[in-house]
């Protein structure tokens, strides 16, 4: 087996507002290997931003990292857990952007509007890697032809404004690997995007992966996107990682009741006009206002009256390796599961 | 849920695809492009330029295409949100004469704006925060005088119930309500005033997938009971395909292919509608990089400048010479109306050639 690239436990990012906690991210387990490609889907506000902030601890205030570790294996061999770091201090620096970077949904996040696309890059070429000016333009053009940017040498003289929402998004995506991360985080990049800008960015980071061979942790609500580039998939909700499996068996054999759910609701093209979705009732509740036992048993087609309500699943492997949080899967309730279980 | 949903199967309600509701010809929408402190005109953003469709009683049309193609302009020159610099627009009632909407005036409009109404894809942005909903959703019954004091408040109280909202939030501020509930005021209000045509302009885009399901769910079940007709402004395709008896496609201010839903998604006939097909992600990982996948080079036309001849020939795969200077006509081919020279020669592929 080889070594993980990243490795997070039992983190929990939580946000103290007048006198209440809000936790983003409670508990999470996610394990990402070198080179390959690890989705975190769910609904909106279920923490996979803080989640992935969390990882090179750009939190926004009052949010803090509470507890847990993310333990990330350096190039240089060292092991480092960057929940301990100092958010400001000089390691997670040399670190972010360098060894791992991220891309946003908004480009505007990552790219500065005073500078131009071409100072930024060559910045942070430079902050990286000790390199002269003169070569780290030439690598700035480098990168920029890499991501498709026409006529990159022009580009390099403008301002994120001047460019359109794709250009833009290249861009980004130009700057986040210009000092070739061995992580790129990548938050919703494409949600933003039209079905065929969308489609031309994901190929875009599916082909810079295999050449660079750089693992990707990428964030989405959609699970179309999910099937078309991951290798596995951590489903969350509610602060939680509650599914985490490979992708087939994401979409074959998923055991937890709400990825089950999310997959019925997605609308796919090439089933009979008019066929109705399934819909999972309800909807995500407040996150300081964590439902009692399992926190999905509200809207859970599944639940067990008086079980699901009160005891909180813990995380259990299943023999094909599918990690799941469900009392359907806990060991001592399996002779009772498979009625529901399967699909 | 109720069987019939869960077996998915259709009710057509009372749709009848031969009468008009909306009829559109030659729709123009130009926005002028000023200049300097004496405002002269450089140019025309040509949002809009051409195009003409019909709606039929009962239907739901989707509209389709990539931002800036003129979906939403479309949609608001319908209830003359925007005004339009060309063409026609009749609007027929069921029980009534057609009103042509350009030349309406005030008191006709007024009639037109309460039949035809409007959902948005940003339910923040198009809900006042400084009303609470119940006046927010009451305003219509005020404005069109359907109704007045408590009887304003029973009916909308009678609407939040069916739209799956608690009557008791009447008072409630947008602001304390979720995505989803907010898009559930928002066609609450379209509907208090008891439309027959509504325009949802992208009214699920911004939703996740599980409310976004009950969204869809709420309109069709809505449609069936009022008697609606949508004109469903979507760039989702896969929920355009669930919800859509016919479907639009716009490029650069036009139409480039109408036609049913089932024949436009099994064998496209427009390059523009193939490429679109083809970039929707398919939820199957087995199917990944199994058949050939369309990608579209380069940006979308700037309708400011649009190229010459069909304009989305630099965009696309099949163009000659001809596509350079002939500007394609939208005709008819098998089931559908197309704007492309070679709608009858090439094979295009559809959902069918990938279908999971
Ligand atoms: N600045 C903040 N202050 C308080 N709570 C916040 C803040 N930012 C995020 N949260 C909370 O954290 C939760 C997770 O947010 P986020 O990670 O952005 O969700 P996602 O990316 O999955 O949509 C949200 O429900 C939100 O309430
Ligand atoms: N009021 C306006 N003035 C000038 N240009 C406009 C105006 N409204 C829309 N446009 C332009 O018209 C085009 C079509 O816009 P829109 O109808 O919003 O497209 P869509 O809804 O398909 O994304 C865009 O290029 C947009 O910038
Ligand atoms: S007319 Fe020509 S450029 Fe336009 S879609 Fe058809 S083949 Fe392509
Ligand atoms: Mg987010
Ligand atoms: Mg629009």
């Amino acid at each position: 087996m080889t070594q993980p690239l990243l490795e997070i436990s039992g983190l929990k990012t939580h946000f103290g507002v007048g006198g209440t906690t809000i936790r983003a991210v409670d508990g999470v387990d996610l394990v990402v290997n070198p080179g390959e490609t690890v989705c975190l889907v769910g609904e909106s506000g279920c923490g996979k931003s803080m989640m992935a902030r969390s990882i090179l601890r750009i939190v926004p205030p009052p949010g803090q990292v509470t507890a847990g570790q993310i333990n990330l294996h350096r190039q240089s061999g060292k092991v480092v857990d960057l929940a301990a770091l100092d958010p400001k201090g000089a390691e997670i620096r040399s670190i972010r952007g360098r060894e791992v970077a991220m891309i946003f949904q908004e480009p505007m996040t990552a790219l500065g509007p005073v500078q131009t696309i071409g100072s930024q890059i060559t910045d942070a070429i430079q902050l990286h890697l000790k390199v002269s000016r003169k070569e780290a333009r030439n690598q700035a053009i480098e990168v920029l032809t890499r991501v498709g940017m026409p006529r990159p040498e022009q580009r390099l003289e403008a301002y994120p404004f001047q460019l359109s929402g794709g250009m833009r998004q290249r861009a980004m995506i130009a700057l986040a690997l210009s000092c070739q991360p061995r992580l790129l985080i990548a938050d919703e990049p494409t949600t933003a995007l039209d079905v065929t800008t969308q489609a031309v960015i994901l190929d875009l980071i599916r082909d810079l992966q295999a050449e660079m061979g750089m693992a990707v942790l990428f964030i989405t609500h959609d699970l179309g996107v999910v099937a078309e580039i991951a290798d596995s998939v951590a489903v969350m909700y509610l602060g939680r990682v509650v599914e985490r499996a490979a992708v087939d068996d994401i979409f074959h054999n998923a055991r937890h009741p709400y990825t089950r759910g999310l997959l019925r609701s997605i609308p796919r093209l090439g089933i009979r006009v008019g066929e109705e979705l399934d819909t999972i009732e309800g909807m995500v509740p407040n996150p300081f206002n964590r439902p009692s036992g399992c926190s999905f048993h509200p809207r859970c087609v599944e639940m067990i009256p008086g079980r699901c309500d009160r005891v909180d699943p813990s995380r259990t492997r299943l023999p094909d390796g599918t990690e799941v949080r469900c009392l359907l899967h806990e060991p001592h309730r399996q002779e009772t599961a498979p009625a529901g279980a399967l699909q | 849920m109720t069987l019939v949903a869960k077996q998915g199967i259709r009710r057509s309600g009372s749709s009848d695809r031969r009468t008009p509701i909306y009829t559109v010809e030659g729709l123009r929408v130009h926005f002028p492009i000023t200049r300097g402190v004496m405002r002269r005109i450089v140019g025309q953003v040509k949002a809009v330029d051409d195009i003409s469709f019909i709606v039929y009683r009962g239907e739901t049309l989707g509209l389709v295409g990539e931002s800036g193609c003129g979906k939403t302009t479309t949609g608001r020159a319908l209830l003359r949100i925007v005004e339009p610099t060309g063409g026609r627009i009749t609007y027929t009632p069921p029980d009534g004469d057609p009103i042509n909407v350009r030349t309406a005036g005030r008191d006709e409009l007024k009639a037109v704006r309460r039949a035809a109404r409007m959902v948005f894809q940003d339910p923040n942005s198009s809900l006042n925060p400084r009303l609470p909903v119940g006046e927010i959703i009451g305003e219509g019954l005020h404005y069109h005088g359907i109704a007045r004091g408590a009887e304003i408040e029973d009916r909308v109280a009678d609407m939040l119930r069916r739209v799956g909202l608690r009557p008791e939030y009447i008072r409630r501020y947008p602001h304390a309500f979720s995505g989803g509930e907010r898009q559930r005021i928002g066609i609450a209000r379209a509907l208090a005033v008891n439309p027959n045509f509504v325009i949802c302009d992208e009214a699920v885009s911004a939703l996740d997938v599980s409310v976004q399901a009950q969204i869809l769910r709420l309109l069709r079940e809505l449609k069936d009971e009022f008697d609606l007709t949508y004109l469903f402004v979507g760039h989702d395709l896969a929920v355009i395909q669930h919800i859509c008896d016919r479907v639009a496609v716009m490029y650069a201010g036009k139409l480039v292919e109408i036609g049913p839903t089932q024949s436009i998604f099994a064998t496209p006939r427009h390059p523009y509608t193939e490429a679109l097909l083809s970039a929707v992600p398919r939820p199957d990982p087995r199917v990944r990089g199994t058949g050939e996948r369309v990608r579209l080079a380069g940006e979308v036309a700037d309708v400011s400048n649009l190229p010459s001849g069909c304009a989305f020939h630099p965009r696309c795969r099949y163009a000659t010479e001809r596509c350079k200077t002939e500007t394609p006509q939208l005709r008819p081919v098998g089931e559908q109306m197309v704007a492309c020279h070679f709608a009858d020669s090439l094979t295009l592929k559809g959902v069918g050639s990938y279908a999971a």
